[in-house]
């Protein structure tokens, strides 16, 4: 009797630690690697349109060819996409495949959320990958766009395609005007005196409608002026630093000179403004395209890198596609080795030349293409910010501040003191 | 009544069992209902489009919806078929505890640490195991530290938990509440639970002690009255002791008085008439000289046999029949007494305590009529009647009026009630002498 109870027990016991086994393997996933449930297919997420909001055509035409290459080196592994998601939707899409646990194995990740998914803890952390493989070579890429995947110290992804911030100029007005052509390393003086000799009222009509400049932000500023706006950890703002302050009171500066006028960001395309902050990627699709011409065919333009500080340098940021590697994938030795091939293969990344708007991350594909020589340099010496939980939420408070501090009329450096600390309360209320 | 009242108490001690299952299926409940609302809830959120702002809300991946319930309540189930194993070793109750404890946390972690109520589970569980006090709130303190550590707000401080709250967010005001009122009042339930198995749990022990304490009495009482009754056994052991000890000097006595006293009786007759026909048949006289010497003889060895065992030689050497026969013919040699004799029976199947006795009652009878009733005739007659075997020696002595008992007579009645017999003697001319011994071996001598 005793030895059957015993017996009964054990057997209880037994199926109990099967149990276990089956939901830790439920659980963790783990289940997908049984024989019944494993699926040699990499799924990649990706949108539909370009990233750079140009309708091309050729969106998945990178992608295509890549696949077709990766395939041909991995027999039996199969690569797929899903097709029709509008960036737009792209997202909220995302969002809902890693709920469901139905994740891509890799996928892009647009810069503005690529924080908010590393911070969720939807991507996977590629140390191991890249300290385990010999052939990946991280200073290939451009750094700057390298450390874009970067989050809290962690490269979660790696670069895809990228587009720095780019001067527009109208060449129009500076000939109408007579003012030279600034040069490449050009500065805050030159910037400030060209705004001010062409910010007038052509027609006398009592208002302005020439400006100097429109959508230059203080971020502009601060970037171009050597700021660190926080610490690496995001616990403390660096607003009354010198070289912020000298970049606000020339923010002050600038807006000055319209009177309080806010230009509307149509003023450029009708050819009233000389200076426009945009990204490579517009001034790519402006530049190809017909559509885009006629647009802007009131006047003739060229670009500059941004200008440079007192204290920084001609720099700028990045925007950077970044590719990402889901934390559920099953994948994960296949997985690295398309996200290699989609960003580290030199031919697939000339192909961005091709059909995208974009600027590649590998430098020598960059500057063997030659068509753009200032683009190398701009990218390469583009700022990277140090990014941590909350980062646009503390962007939006100093957004916030320094628009006080222009908007107010007291001491600036009264003003930043006071708004620093606020900032710097928040950073702390926030851990 | 009896049998009822014993059907209550066995009732009652199942009280703490049923509380304890109650709970377990509440739990269960509890489990099902808040991974349910949590998946329903979850799947509103990609379904309606809204997964992107839940996940920067939480900044936190859930588990996946389908996974919610089958998880947790597999690992409820583990829970439970662990619970229901019973340990016996300090180390394999430690082990099992702390399994119970880490899929507890696994659960909790499922639930979000929305629920902390499984912990209370294993404290109840754990509890009746321990009848120590001591050890039980040393167990259950720490268990409860734990409980309280297990806390979302607690946590959530510390690490990233997706708090229950935020899932909930889902439903419309009216609804969450009513949502969490309901998870707040099964839980509750699970306290109320706890605290009634808790109270259950103590009083049926101490009921179980004060039985005990009762039965201990009880049991007290009893030895008490067998330590009496053991001090009363060894008391009449030391009697009896004593008396067997008088019994067995009585016996050596009588065995000394039979052995010797029957020879020299034999020999000092013998001698007499001696005396007498040495003179007129000197060759008469040489044979019973010769005899008498041969009576002196077996004297001699009966005494050597008493001190060696106590027992007639004869009956060493022979069957209680022959032995007879040849004590009472050498009699007749040594004394010149006529001795009649009809033994009317086998004397076979007899103990040697029982033929002992015959022997010796003959022996004695004999030696009786030839020493004080001066026979010169004995009859003897040996015979079966019915279960009883009757010996009767009549002589033609003197015979005695007023029986003194001496100290042969006292001995064949000590030696017949031995055997449970009774001996009748009595007689002025001659004197008869009838012992009756009751036949032990029943029917196989009639079947004879």
């Amino acid at each position: 009797m005793e030895r059957r109870t015993d017996g009964n027990h054990m057997v209880r016991a037994g199926i109990c630690a099967l149990l276990l086994l089956a939901v830790w393997m439920t659980a963790s996933d783990t289940y997908k690697n049984l024989p019944g449930f494993y699926e040699d297919i990499i799924r990649i997420g990706v949108f539909s349109d370009s990233y750079w909001e140009v309708q091309n055509g050729y969106s998945y035409q990178i992608l295509e060819d890549a696949i077709a290459r990766f395939e041909k080196g991995h027999p039996g592994t199969r690569v797929e996409y899903v097709s029709g998601i509008t960036k737009e939707d792209y997202s909220e899409w995302l969002s809902g495949q890693i709920m469901k646990g139905e994740a891509p194995d890799i996928f892009f990740i647009p810069g503005e959320h690529f924080n908010d998914f590393a911070e969720a803890g939807a991507l996977k952390n590629l140390t191991p990958f890249i300290e385990g493989d010999r052939e990946f070579l991280p200073e290939r890429y451009y750094a700057s766009a390298y450390e874009y995947g970067n989050y809290g110290g962690i490269q979660y992804a790696l670069p895809y395609e990228c587009a720095p911030k780019l001067m527009f100029v109208n060449k129009s007005i500076l000939q109408k005007e007579g003012i030279a052509m600034p040069e490449n390393l050009w500065t805050w003086d030159d910037f400030y005196r060209i705004c001010r000799e062409v910010t007038k009222d052509t027609d006398k009509n009592g208002t302005i409608d020439q400006f100097g400049t429109i959508g230059y932000t203080w971020e502009d500023a601060f970037d171009s002026n050597g700021v660190l706006l926080f610490d690496e950890r995001g616990r403390e703002c660096y607003l009354t630093d010198r070289r912020a302050k000298d970049a606000i009171s020339f923010m002050g500066k600038l807006e000055e000179l319209n009177k309080g006028y806010s230009v509307p960001s149509r003023e450029f395309a009708l050819g009233n403004v000389v200076f426009q902050p945009m990204l490579f990627s517009e001034y790519r699709a402006y530049k190809s395209y017909p559509l885009s011409i006629k647009k802007y065919a009131g006047f003739e333009w060229d670009c500059l890198t941004m200008p440079a500080g007192p204290e920084g340098s001609n720099i700028s940021r990045l925007d950077t596609l970044t590719l990402a590697m889901s934390e559920s994938t099953v994948h994960g030795r296949k997985a690295w080795e398309l996200m290699k091939f989609l960003t580290g293969d030199e031919e697939i990344q000339s192909e961005i030349f091709d059909y995208s708007e974009g600027v590649p991350v590998l430098r020598e594909v960059v500057e063997s293409g030659g068509d753009f020589p200032l683009l190398s340099h701009a990218v390469e010496q583009a700022v990277v910010i140090p990014r941590f939980h909350d980062y646009d939420d503390a962007v939006a408070e100093v957004d916030r501040a320094v628009r006080n501090i222009l908007d107010g009329s007291s001491n600036i450096n009264m003003e930043t003191i006071i708004q620093n600390r606020k900032i710097n309360r928040y950073l702390k209320d926030r851990q | 009544m009896a049998v009822d009242k014993r059907d209550f108490d066995m009732n009652e001690e199942y009280v703490p069992k049923y509380v304890l299952s109650m709970m377990k299926n509440l739990n269960m409940v509890v489990i099902l209902y808040l991974t349910m609302v949590t998946a329903h809830s979850l799947s509103g959120y990609i379904f309606e489009n809204s997964a992107m702002d839940f996940l920067m809300k939480v900044k936190r991946i859930p588990m996946e919806p389908w996974k919610l319930p089958m998880v947790s309540i597999g690992l409820y189930v583990c829970l439970l078929l662990l619970m229901s194993i019973p340990s016996r070793s300090k180390t394999r109750f430690l082990l099992k505890t702390i399994m119970e404890l880490s899929i507890v946390f696994a659960i909790s972690y499922v639930l979000n640490f929305s629920y902390t109520g499984l912990v209370l589970l294993i404290i109840a569980d754990t509890m009746s195991y321990f009848s120590d006090m001591k050890q039980r709130i040393l167990l259950v303190a720490s268990i409860f530290v734990l409980y309280m550590l297990m806390d979302y707000d607690l946590l959530s401080a510390r690490y990233s938990i997706i708090s229950i709250e935020a899932c909930w967010a889902y439903y419309n005001g009216e609804t969450r509440s009513l949502l969490l009122g309901f998870k707040n009042i099964l839980n509750s339930f699970n306290t109320i639970f706890f605290i009634s198995y808790t109270i259950v749990l103590i009083l049926t022990e101490v009921r179980e002690k004060e039985r005990v304490l009762d039965l201990n009495e009880r049991l007290n009482l009893v030895n008490q009255e067998l330590r009496t009754a053991n001090e009363k056994l060894e008391e009449f052991a030391r009697e009896s002791e004593k008396a067997a000890e008088t019994r067995e000097r009585n016996r050596l006595a009588r065995e000394i008085h039979d052995t010797l006293g029957h020879s020299l009786t034999g020999i000092a007759t013998g001698i007499d008439a001696c005396v007498m026909l040495v003179d007129i048949a000197p060759e008469a006289t040489k044979e019973q000289l010769k005899a008498i010497a041969n009576v002196a003889r077996q004297g001699i060895k009966d005494v050597r046999r008493s001190v060696k065992a106590l027992r007639p030689d004869a009956l060493e050497a022979m069957d209680l029949k022959s032995a007879l026969i040849q004590m009472m013919e050498e009699t007749k040699k040594s004394t010149g007494v006529e001795i009649v004799y009809s033994l009317e029976t086998k004397l076979k199947n007899f103990n040697k305590d029982e033929e002992d006795v015959i022997y010796r009652i003959l022996q004695e009878s004999i030696t009786n009529a030839i020493r004080h009733g001066k026979a010169d005739k004995i009859k003897v007659r040996i015979e079966r009647e019915f279960q009883m075997l009757k010996i009767h020696v009549e002589d033609n002595g003197i015979g005695c009026k007023n029986i003194q008992k001496g100290f042969g007579l006292h001995h064949m009645e000590e030696r017949l009630d031995m055997l449970k017999g009774s001996l009748s003697c009595g007689g002025d001319k001659g004197f008869v002498i009838d012992a009756s011994i009751p036949i032990r071996w029943g029917t196989e001598e009639e079947n004879d």
